[in-house]
């Protein structure tokens, strides 16, 4: 439960961190070792739904398994050809394999650390943070709020475009291609009528005061305290160790 | 920020959310490329995750708009739940620099079509460092990687580039521009 009251910038920028210092490693047992961390971290201070934190790996997987067998095809010249590890038959140089395998970990690492942040974190709590923390500027900040709002309007507005084009007659969509046809009549109406919504959302908070002012109060506060650092230090440590294990091993 | 009218941003806040969704319905399809071609597969359609910085800029005809619409269109995605997380946002911010930097060197002046497709290009080329970066595409055979920034660029010049062109120009044409510069120099060119 640890993860989900921790201060969502912190969490962000940590994340953002471990991504980048996994860019740096082109062995295998780091990104391992760091993604049963990452994993065991989720899991134990994040209380997230087993099932549904496998729905959402699994694309992940399947990248992963395509960045795996790419990069053991079309691997870069090995320093060492004759050092060759044997599958279905063919031999395969064992540096490539080697290589395919950090990168087909690191992919499911960083999906691993994306999705702590994704199923511990209020985005909207996120949004705020970023404004109250890491000095996002409130324009953009509730821009961003308020665009996002739209979402289940631009729904029923899809809808009604629909209901418009069918009275008309247009809509007897059966085969795929008159379907797409359909989904490009869509597109400029349904533009049209986010950009009409947003002018008058804008104009509507305008006249209500809204300035983007930074010096402005906030209804939800966030604050950096003392415990949100314990997830920064409790990763890295995960990481020194995985690192350190990979040297021993070689 | 000052220079921004808020309207302006939200704007383009409402655009990311249209395309988010779009933008979401294409990542499983990329993860499936992927699987099948290699990370080849996600150059083909990655042209689309440029689209909002080419209608922003094309429409509003400001510094900056290309590279702010891009940032605005990760954090709508991050909130839409995607499973990117965090670090969406900087992949975005990267993207709109590309796109930002070809604007900039006409001075925000010139929105033809080829610098629009030329802008679309520049954000092929810097979400294509960062991913050389983050994916290790050192570790490939060059080749491979040459083909992947080859299909890339087309793909920004042709969906995000012209696509956007000419969806901006859409809407341009249904009048609800009129506030915007786009809407603006098409009314004085029909004049």
């Amino acid at each position: 439960m640890f993860l989900q009251r921790l201060n969502p910038s912190v969490k962000a920028v940590t994340i953002i961190v471990f991504i980048i210092f996994l860019a740096m490693i082109f062995e295998p047992v780091t990104p391992l070792l760091f993604l049963m961390w990452t994993i065991f971290v989720t899991f134990i201070f994040g209380k997230v739904d087993v099932k549904k934190y496998l729905l959402y790996f699994a694309p992940f997987i399947i990248f992963a398994l395509g960045m795996f067998w790419t990069s053991i095809v079309f691997a870069d010249t090995p320093n060492h050809p004759d050092d060759a590890i044997r599958f279905f038959g063919i031999d395969f140089p064992k540096e490539s394999v080697l290589t395919a395998l950090a990168l087909t970990l690191r992919i499911l690492n960083v999906a691993a650390l994306s999705l702590l942040f994704v199923f511990t974190t209020n985005t909207v709590h996120f949004i705020l943070s970023m404004m109250q923390q890491l000095k996002l500027p409130p324009k953009i900040a509730y821009g961003v709020l308020a665009g996002y709002r739209f979402l289940p309007m631009l729904k029923d507005e899809l809808k009604l475009i629909h209901d418009a084009h069918r009275i008309r007659g247009v809509n007897q969509a059966k085969t795929v291609k008159e379907k797409w046809q359909n989904y490009k009549r869509y597109v400029i109406p349904l533009l049209a009528s986010a950009i009409r919504k947003a002018e008058r959302t804008a104009m509507a908070m305008e006249s209500k005061g809204f300035t983007g002012d930074k010096h402005r109060s906030f209804y939800r506060q966030f604050k950096i305290q003392k415990q949100d650092f314990i997830f920064p230090v409790l990763m890295l440590f995960g990481f020194m160790f995985s690192y350190l294990i990979a040297i021993q091993i070689g | 920020m000052s220079s921004w009218r808020f309207k302006e941003i939200v704007v383009m806040a409402a655009l990311a959310v249209v395309f988010g969704v779009v933008y979401l319905a294409f990542l499983p399809l990329g993860s499936l490329l992927v699987g099948f071609m290699g990370p080849i597969g996600y150059d083909f359609i990655f042209g689309i995750w440029f689209i909002v910085s080419i209608i922003a800029a094309y429409i509003i005809q400001k510094a900056g708009a290309a590279f702010l619409s891009e940032t605005i269109a990760a954090m709508v995605e991050v909130l839409l739940g995607n499973a990117v997380g965090p670090m969406l946002i900087v992949s975005g911010m990267i993207q709109g620099i590309g796109a930002e930097a070809v604007f900039a060197a006409t001075r925000w002046k010139n929105y033809s079509t080829w610098v629009l497709v030329a802008a679309g290009m520049g954000s092929a080329v810097t979400s294509f460092i960062w991913g050389y970066f983050r994916s290790g595409f050192a570790a490939l055979d060059t080749h491979y990687v040459m083909a992947m920034l080859i299909v890339r660029l087309i793909s920004g010049a042709l969906i995000a580039g012209l696509l956007g062109k000419t969806i901006s120009e859409g809407l341009a044409k249904t009048g609800v521009l009129s506030n915007f510069a786009l809407g603006k120099q098409m009314r004085k060119d029909a004049a």
